[in-house]
């Protein structure tokens, strides 16, 4: 018995820390002061600040990450306000064409954008959107993903509830605004996190779209950085670590959010 | 405990005292609180689909205007062996990253979920992989795989000769494999968590009083219960995976000599740098019936052992 648990956490010790052996890696390159070492074992003094600073003076770095926090804060915000209206409204509201537009939500789940990608593409062409942040923003907009979220937690909102509020008078927004809102509050949450870091790491779009280095988000502008910074490894890592920041601090920030959104359709429903 | 469980527990809602018919003012809110997603799903997802699927039967080529060529593209297609080799490295791709990640992350999460404060910081720490970008990740194991990185340093020590893993044909798709299966195992180790300490502790208590051995409980009590939990991760990672862009991408570029271009980075070189969109919207197609025809298939699998 007492064999067994120590057995366990020494492989629980030994397997996290294979886990975030790449991380310390990721450290260890990040402040270095050259590419002399590329072991990513032991640190070679810390630079980390220098390389940061030099970064932020003379590549591109503080651009993509303004272009990163626009896109994702922007449609994020976007997305919860959308979703929140239309997964309380095919929740709890009997409107002409609910069942439609359910299925739509449901099948726009299986589709991959793959195959959305040329058409979309030519869409935002069309528009003369190519090259701007409303190309870029605009199709990630709304995601099925957020609409059925906030369905599923409305579902669960008690109609005595919304009832009881009709009866007093309330009209159906203000009931909306004033009782739907804040009892979706935690799958709100949940839905800007996930939007948030799916967005944060969406390499496929903004290449599609943005040639121009001025609207590139991180994802691509470190896709390139080797034509800033030259074959310069540590300094390349150096702004991986950065990228690696605000999702970070975020789900430090909203642990048990990130959780839910993860399990969300794992667990018994 | 999740945050939305209590939520997601209720039955669900039915029309309530209102019974089936509506009223007018919940008619004109419904309409217009969905209106403005109903419009975005039909511009930015019905329509392209649509467009999609008309594009895979012309010759679309970005200039030009498309002309209706009939199944030519789909004849096309098992007779490109750029698209056959990338079919193939698709399936390897995602067989090979899936099955270790989920072996690999039970073999974790079990003893995991247990209580205790060792397992609770443990837990937190699973996370910091789980959330790093994709981007950041992979120009980290670009240096892991560079000549003078880390793989080629600790396998040193047990004897290896250093490898140009990214360089080699041979070895590119597996340096892609661990980087992937690194990457998901630590998503998955947290949905498995979750998964196992929503699990009954009763069974366990009685599965314990009954004399059952580790292994036993493992296999007959947590798999089983464990079922919806693993049908979950495993759809997400199988979808996952065969739609992965990004690590071929920035890791290898699909090279060295076509070895690591899976196919949605086939269909993306097809239609953007070479612009033959009808072709690759063809390609994928058949990407999405192979992935609706996996997802379908392992529902089968799984639910056929309900009740």
């Amino acid at each position: 018995m007492r064999a067994g648990t120590i057995l366990r956490a020494v492989w629980l010790i030994v397997a996290v820390g294979f886990m975030l052996l790449p991380v310390y890696a990721m450290l260890v390159v990040a402040s270095a002061p050259d590419d002399t070492d590329l072991r990513g074992l032991v640190f070679n003094g810390f630079h980390l600040p220098e390389n940061i600073r030099l970064l932020f003076g003379e590549a591109n770095l503080p651009t993509y990450l303004r272009n990163s926090l626009i896109l994702c804060v922007g449609t994020g915000v976007l997305d919860v306000m959308f979703s929140a209206a239309a997964g309380y409204a095919m929740a709890q509201l009997s409107f002409p064409g609910r069942r439609v537009l359910f299925a739509l939500v449901i099948g726009t789940l299986a589709l991959t954008p793959m195959v959305l990608v040329i058409p979309v593409f030519l869409i935002v062409k069309e528009l003369g959107w190519v090259n701007t942040f409303q190309g870029m923003m605009v199709p990630g907009m709304i995601s099925a993903f957020g609409v059925f979220l906030v369905r599923q937690f409305a579902l669960g909102i008690p109609k005595e509830l919304l009832l009881a509020a009709r009866v007093d008078g309330a009209g159906e927004f203000r009931i909306f605004a004033r009782i739907a809102v804040p009892l979706l509050k935690p799958a709100l949450i949940t839905l800007f996190l996930v939007h948030f870091l799916a967005q944060w790491d969406n390499l496929l779009w903004p290449l599609i779209v943005a040639n121009e280095q001025e609207l590139w988000p991180l994802p691509v502008g470190l896709a390139n950085f080797q034509s800033e910074v030259g074959f310069n490894y540590h300094l390349t890592t150096t702004a991986a670590l950065v990228t690696a920041v605000p999702p970070f601090i975020l789900m430090v920030a909203l642990q048990r959010y990130y959780v839910a959104g993860l399990t969300f359709g794992g667990l018994k429903r | 405990m999740s945050v939305l469980d209590g939520v997601r527990a209720r039955p669900q809602a039915t029309a309530g005292m209102l019974g089936r018919g509506r009223t007018r003012p919940q008619a004109t809110a419904g309409v217009a609180l969905t209106l403005p997603v109903a419009v975005f799903f039909v511009v930015f997802w019905l329509v392209p689909f649509l467009a999609a699927i008309y594009l895979s039967f012309t010759d679309y080529e970005m200039a030009g205007t498309p002309n209706w060529i009939g199944l030519a593209n789909y004849e096309r297609m098992f007779a490109d062996p750029g698209f056959l080799n990338s079919a193939w490295i698709t399936v390897v791709y995602t067989v090979c990253t899936v099955v270790p990640t989920i072996v690999l992350a039970l073999l974790v999460a079990v003893p995991l979920s247990k209580p205790g404060r060792l397992n609770r910081r443990l837990r937190a720490l699973v996370m910091i992989p789980a959330v790093m970008p994709l981007a950041a990740t992979s120009m980290v194991w670009v240096i892991i795989y560079s000549d003078r990185g880390m793989a080629n340093t600790l396998l040193g020590l047990v004897g290896i000769e250093p490898q140009s893993w990214l360089t080699s044909s041979d070895l590119a798709i597996w340096a892609l494999v661990v980087m992937v299966v690194w990457k998901s195992m630590g998503l998955f180790v947290i949905i498995l968590t979750a998964g196992l300490q929503a699990l009954p502790g009763e069974v366990y208590e009685a599965a314990a009083i009954d004399g059952s051995g580790a292994v036993t409980t493992f296999t007959r009590i947590t798999l089983p219960l464990l079922r919806r939990t693993l049908l979950f991760v495993l759809v997400i990672s199988v979808a996952g995976s065969m739609q992965a862009f990004v690590p071929a991408f920035l890791l290898t570029g699909g090279g060295p000599a076509d070895a690591t271009q899976v196919l949605p980075y086939y269909i993306w070189a097809n239609a953007f740098p070479y612009e033959h969109m009808g072709y690759a919207a063809a390609m994928g197609m058949v990407l999405l019936a192979a992935m609706v025809i996996v997802s379908a298939l392992q529902f089968g699998f799984l639910k056929g052992g309900d009740e």
